[in-house]
């Protein structure tokens, strides 16, 4: 027998060629270049709109940042992409050595069933990066306009989404290897994906532990990354439940071994899962990666609230779908969370939209407790969060610093990016089809 | 006690799904050198006791034993590999790339790779997808993947499905060729007529048992009781199953 080394790097080689063999991954790229020209041409659109109205200012200085104006939008293509279509490539290249008898002569060499998944793996991440020279067109194009870039947000964007097909590969390879068809893979797989959309459903309706455990859908993961934010906890349970998948993956796809068996091992994976995430819930490093701070308070009052050692417990008596709660949570708590790791938010509320609680005194109130001072408060933006807090604190509102970032605002039509997305890149797609079916013949 | 000159032995390989028992308690030898052939009819079990030693199917039981010593995987997969009847391998890959595949990848006997395209007549196939070939063409490269596997036996599910009498003559030529060369084959065949011409002894399956061992000679020893003290492989097998 050869070395594993040399074995492993044919085993890609063959894993590549099959990858360059399936249309479904030809239809990806086909759709790719359409699906991230629609997005971006229509955020250029609405930007240069926004941006031809009347300049800028601090106050409005969000609505003028290329991360929020430009490449969320633009990047979830991607995510469609990946929900959608990805799934479909990892089954093929997962099932097909099935499906052809090949995995019956590729068992019987010595190699590691995980090590087979993770060549798999590789050529399929490396198929999506592929994939990602769309959206990277569409960052040379923004360019040429002249507009603004700052890579640390773009790189936090890109690397979401590259997690987000990380899972999609994961949870697609394990269907393919546990079901003996595609099309069972196939239907699986849309239903796990459906699945997290109901958790973000429910979570949205009732919150509570649903809110917490959606906070890990690949929905609220993108969103996150979408917005500049690198959260340790997420990232981890993201990279763990790339890893389960593909341990998953590798142990069905040893058929020589019993049902029973790989049924042990699968559990034994989805414990050790579980209580890995169940650590990395408590890693609560993250990082700002947004130009414009949105995920973080201004530096003076971040400086202010560092100050503070006691642990701050607030109860919003607010329901989960109440406008005001989401504004409390995604425009204070989100940032507080960040600076004082000793947060405990408590929601309080009887009913789902709250709506019919709004007849109750004490519905809408927010009550902080710092080291068993309690004060109340009915504000919900992070202006008045932070002025509470520093009253109950008896810290002086830090002085603000005039550095507030003033956006960048660019008023120019997406000139050339039509033909680009809809024309050069399907073409040049088909192109690259038929020279690789020359080449193979 | 295994013989001197067996390789391997299997022994009570047993395999059911559910209620049905499609293995009961197999137990045959696998002698080096030699062209062994499992003959019995469709649905007797060949192709279900070939996964089970291939490795790619769990048995409910049995062992295959070297000496009087029980195989570990490892040394399973480095001795023994299986090749399948009926599969399309890496189908949008020419011949020539999956022979390549089977030297680099299992580390396979490059040394023997001109002999074997030639002796199975792969010449004018090698640039063609394994997809677009029919059905013998299929079961020939199917055959070079196997020869080319360097585990020193090798069991093929039917070699000589899909072939047409002329083809079968010279697959088995080529088999008892590389035989010749110290290559141990195990074929399951369902023609008698087909394993009589290739194979130096047999073992009968029928219903998921071991009905019978031995060389033909031996074989008919075993049927005369029975009333068919024949050298005529047919006659023996329906004497003894």
């Amino acid at each position: 027998m050869r070395s594993p080394k040399s074995a492993f790097r044919w085993l890609v080689s063959k894993e590549w060629r099959e990858l360059v063999a399936s249309r479904s991954w030809w239809v990806l790229l086909v759709a790719m270049g359409p699906l991230v020209g629609v997005s971006f041409i229509s955020a250029v659109r609405t930007y240069g709109e926004a941006s031809g109205l009347n300049g800028t200012s601090a106050g409005v200085g969000e609505a003028f940042s290329p991360l929020i104006g430009i490449w969320a939008p633009t990047f979830s293509a991607c995510e469609l992409a990946a929900a959608f279509l990805l799934p479909f490539v990892a089954i093929r290249l997962v099932s097909g050595d099935r499906q052809s008898g090949a995995l019956k002569l590729e068992l019987q060499h010595p190699m590691p069933a995980f090590a087979r998944v993770g060549a798999k793996a590789l050529v399929l991440a490396a198929g999506w990066l592929i994939a990602f020279a769309a959206p990277l067109a569409a960052i040379l194009l923004w360019k040429s306009y002249g507009g603004s870039i700052y890579p640390p947000e773009l790189a936090t964007v890109a690397m979401g989404h590259v997690l987000n097909a990380g899972l999609t590969i994961a949870l697609a390879a394990a269907m393919a290897s546990l079901t003996e068809h595609p099309s069972t893979a196939a239907i699986l797989t849309l239903s796990v994906t459906v699945g997290t959309w109901i958790v973000n459903f429910i979570a949205a309706v009732n919150g509570g532990v649903w809110e917490r455990a959606a906070g890990y859908t690949p929905t609220a993961m993108v969103a996150e990354f979408q917005h500049g934010l690198v959260r340790l906890d997420v990232t981890l349970v993201a990279l763990t439940l790339i890893a389960a998948g593909l341990t998953f993956a590798a142990v069905w796809m040893r058929l020589g071994m019993t049902v029973r068996r790989r049924a042990y091992e699968s559990i034994a994976v989805g414990a050790l899962a579980a209580a890995a995430i169940f650590a990395c819930a408590f890693v609560t490093a993250s990082w700002d990666t947004s130009e414009s701070r949105s995920n973080s308070f201004s530096e003076p009052d971040e400086d202010a609230l560092r100050q503070i050692r006691l642990p701050l417990r607030i109860e919003a008596h607010l329901a989960p779908e109440d406008p005001r709660r989401f504004d409390l949570e995604h425009r204070a708590i989100v940032k507080l969370r960040r600076v004082m790791p000793k947060v405990q938010v408590d929601y309080v509320s009887a009913t789902s939209i709250g709506l019919f609680e709004q007849t109750s005194a004490h519905y809408g109130e927010l009550w902080y407790d710092l080291g068993g001072k309690k004060v109340m408060s009915r504000s919900t933006t992070a202006d008045g969060v932070l002025e509470t807090i520093y009253s109950l604190a008896g810290i002086a509102p830090p002085i603000e610093k005039d550095d507030v970032f003033r956006g960048h605002p660019l008023a120019v039509p997406p000139k050339g990016a039509a033909t680009v997305f809809y024309g050069i890149w399907p073409a040049a797609i088909v192109a690259g089809l038929f020279f690789v079916r020359r080449r193979r013949v | 006690m295994p013989s001197r000159f067996d390789v391997l032995r299997v022994t009570t390989f047993t395999k059911r799904y559910g209620n049905l028992t499609a293995l009961s308690d197999v137990s045959f030898s696998i002698r080096q050198g030699e062209v062994l052939g499992l003959i019995g009819p469709n649905g007797s079990g060949k192709t279900t006791l070939f996964e089970c030693l291939g490795g790619v199917l769990p048995a409910d039981g049995g062992a295959l034993l070297r000496g009087d010593r029980p195989l570990t995987s490892g040394e399973r997969v480095a001795s023994v590999f299986y090749l399948p009847d009926s599969i399309v391998p890496w189908p949008t890959e020419p011949v020539r790339w999956a022979l390549d595949f089977t030297i680099g990848f299992f580390g396979g006997r490059s040394e023997i790779r001109g002999e074997v395209v030639q002796r199975l007549g792969l010449e004018p196939l090698l640039d063609s997808p394994i997809w677009t070939l029919s059905k013998g063409q299929r079961k020939r490269a199917l055959l070079a993947i196997g020869l080319l596997m360097p585990q020193p036996v090798l069991m093929a599910d039917e070699p000589f499905e899909g072939l047409d009498l002329r083809q079968t003559r010279e697959v088995a030529l080529a088999l008892r060729a590389f035989a010749a060369a110290g290559r141990t084959m195990v074929l399951s065949i369902h023609q008698i007529s087909d394993a009589a011409r290739v194979c130096d002894r047999f073992v009968l399956l029928s219903g998921g048992r071991a009905c019978g061992e031995g060389t033909l000679e031996e074989l008919s020893a075993l049927a005369g009781p029975r009333g068919a003290a024949s050298s005529n492989l047919e006659d023996i097998f329906l004497a003894l199953t």
